[in-house]
């Protein structure tokens, strides 16, 4: 509780704050604050198991370990990027302390993503989600690209908004009782009703459109790298992982004991988006395009933690959160500050900024999954989960393939830093400072200190 | 044959008359005039279930802002014949199956279901305005409150893209 509120509250100070202060670095470190506050609150609601609030939510929120676990990886995930990438978000546009704000939105959205439980929770939360970020999507009013990608994210995310809805009424008119409550929809072992299945059937069609999973991800190239970088950024790692975490309790607490029926749909989706992702990335010379499509193809193995839905999965999930979201935020910081997005505006990197190029091929290992680092770990235990799942183990052998195919376009980018001159003898990068080289120097510890020790995460979940 | 069955049919009839001739006639305004007629079948629907509240915000948000702005819309873009899209062929067709298998699965679906009452007048009192105020304000008030957040972002969005910049 103590997350929804702070990040609410903070929010509309956020918005003020760019109507009292004249100052355009004031609302940096305004939220900052904010968002460190938030953390801590988080962190000491984790702790005790008590909020400060005491709100009559009538059941419709909950929060325990594992959901607390998850905020308190979004809202650390978040000050990070705020450490790192505030100062690009002023160079966005005007309208820097409600930018913030909405970003401060998404996050009390986040949070109720994680704690909800009820389908209209649920659905208010991916909203609070989504809305702003079509907003920060279009930030950058001038670029006709930025304007596309928002138009093309806003009318898509309607239509599987509308779907969504959809799928909730008809659950909400398929349960006995009629009852948004996601415990009360579990319908025993025996064959799905009708209702319930279309309405599963949709639920999924909208929260793998959220999630980027293919054949819903259409959107995502575009969006991602059409909006301003330092806001793909945001929504590439914080909010994607929210809808995951949404969809794995979605399906668990709702449908977990008719798995069986639906979990063929999952294996499909999951081989497509790893397919699609991973050999869609090969191709491309844009390295925030090839970051979009490796997000795709890290969807598809965040998709093993619902193909899997065991302990194992739970585990793996709030690692993965943790392990993508910063790997993902430290390349983009590292992305933001160069003057040329293809892989040729990084050639020669290592000899201009040795450090730079030190903490991006950290961050690009551990989005390969190579040993040391939290993403090994973390799609170590997805597979872990998968393998425990008992049946269908060729996916396993699948996904573990398609992992060794990313590691092409990953290394693809290391290559270019260390063994490759620069065409021409112009800086490659700007506006670098000590404190930001300092801060990705202590990400790419986090990385690899997570790495060597993951149950410091997800011993949280067993607070 | 009771009054309100025949007023039921007679809705049922309407709406899905209004429904089709909205996909089919040619020129978008009146596409969206039949429409407004459909939501109005709707509300019909809504009374005879006992539901006012539900009839009138129907009439008020669909029929009266949503519609109205769709016009605006649409006489603005000024839309003709002639600047109308090249309509692809594949993509009409890939259109027609996979919205045609939605419906199929939708009407199995509602076939499916044994009890059926079109027409419930008088019973229950789930959707008059008090009944609706009570659990508003007592059982949901707190997704009531926190969708407080999801407006006020919206707001800020629609100045942020409105406001014009120096």
């Amino acid at each position: 509780m103590n997350a929804i509120i702070l990040t609410a509250i903070w929010g509309v100070v956020m918005m003020f704050s760019g109507v009292f202060v004249k100052s355009k670095s004031v609302p940096k470190y305004l939220a900052i604050l904010g968002i460190a506050i938030a953390f801590i609150a988080n962190g000491i609601e984790l702790n005790s198991g008590n909020s400060w609030f005491t709100i009559n939510v009538h059941g419709m929120l909950a929060t325990n370990s594992f959901n607390l676990t998850f905020i308190a990886i979004a809202l650390g995930s978040t000050l990070i990027y705020f450490l790192l990438s505030a100062a690009d978000v002023e160079r966005t546009g005007k309208h820097v302390g409600e930018y913030f704000a909405l970003i401060f939105f998404v996050l009390c959205g986040v949070s109720l993503c994680a704690t909800y439980k009820t389908l209209l929770m649920l659905f208010i939360g991916i909203e609070i989600m989504s809305i702003p970020l079509y907003i920060l999507t279009g930030s950058d009013k001038r670029n006709l690209r930025s304007n596309e990608a928002a138009l093309k994210y806003f009318l898509m995310g309607c239509f599987s908004t509308g779907i969504m809805l959809m799928g909730i009424a008809f659950i909400y008119g398929g349960t006995p009782n009629a009852s948004f409550f996601i415990d009360n929809i579990q319908a025993g072992t025996g064959k799905m009703p009708v209702m319930i299945a279309i309405g599963m059937l949709l639920l999924m069609v909208s929260m793998s459109f959220k999630v980027s999973a293919a054949p819903f991800h259409f959107w995502t190239p575009d969006v991602y790298d059409g909006a301003p970088t330092v806001f793909t950024s945001f929504m590439s790692t914080i909010v994607k992982v929210a809808g995951f975490f949404a969809f794995v309790r979605l399906f668990e607490s709702a449908f977990g004991t008719m798995h069986l029926q639906w979990q063929k749909l999952i294996i499909i989706i999951t081989i497509a988006t790893l397919l699609i992702g991973n050999v869609t990335a090969v191709f491309q010379q844009s390295v925030k395009r090839m970051l979009a499509y490796s997000s795709i193809a890290q969807a598809g193995f965040m998709l093993l933690a619902l193909f899997a839905l065991n302990d194992k999965a739970r585990e793996g999930l709030l690692l993965y959160s943790a392990g993508y979201s910063l790997a993902t935020v430290g390349i983009f910081a590292v992305l933001i500050k160069m003057e040329d997005y293809t892989i040729d505006g990084f050639k020669g990197l290592a000899k201009q900024q040795p450090v730079l190029a030190l903490t991006a091929t950290v961050f690009l290992l551990s989005l390969t999954g190579i040993p040391l680092t939290i993403g090994f770990q973390s799609k170590f235990y997805m597979l872990m989960a998968a393998v425990e799942n008992g049946s269908n183990f060729w996916v396993v052998i699948v996904a573990v393939l398609f992992a060794a195919i990313s590691a092409y376009y990953y290394f693809r980018v290391i290559q270019a830093m260390y063994f490759k001159e620069p065409t021409q003898e112009t800086l490659l990068v700007s506006n670098i400072s000590t404190p930001f080289k300092i801060m990705l120097v202590i990400v790419a510890v986090l990385i690899i200190a997570f790495g060597i020790y993951p149950e410091f995460i997800i011993g949280w979940k067993y607070h | 044959m009771s009054i309100t069955t025949l007023a039921f049919i007679l809705l049922s009839v309407m709406a899905v008359t209004c429904a089709i001739m909205m996909i089919t006639s040619k020129s978008p305004v009146n596409s969206i005039l039949w429409l407004i007629l459909v939501f109005f079948a709707i509300s019909g629907h809504y009374v005879l279930l006992n539901a006012q509240f539900l009839a009138i915000v129907n009439i008020i948000v669909y029929a009266g802002a949503i519609m109205v702005l769709f016009l605006f819309v649409v006489m603005l873009m000024n839309l003709n014949a002639d600047t109308e899209p090249v309509k692809n062929y594949r993509l009409q067709l890939i259109g027609v199956i996979s919205g045609g298998s939605l419906l199929l699965v939708l009407l199995s679906a509602i076939m499916k279901v044994k009890e059926q009452h079109p027409v419930q007048m008088n019973i229950g009192d789930a959707g008059l305005v008090k009944s609706l105020g009570m659990t508003l304000f007592k059982d949901y008030v707190l997704p009531f409150e926190i969708s407080s957040v999801l407006f006020l972002s919206a707001m800020i969005g629609a100045v942020i893209i409105g406001k014009k910049e120096n």
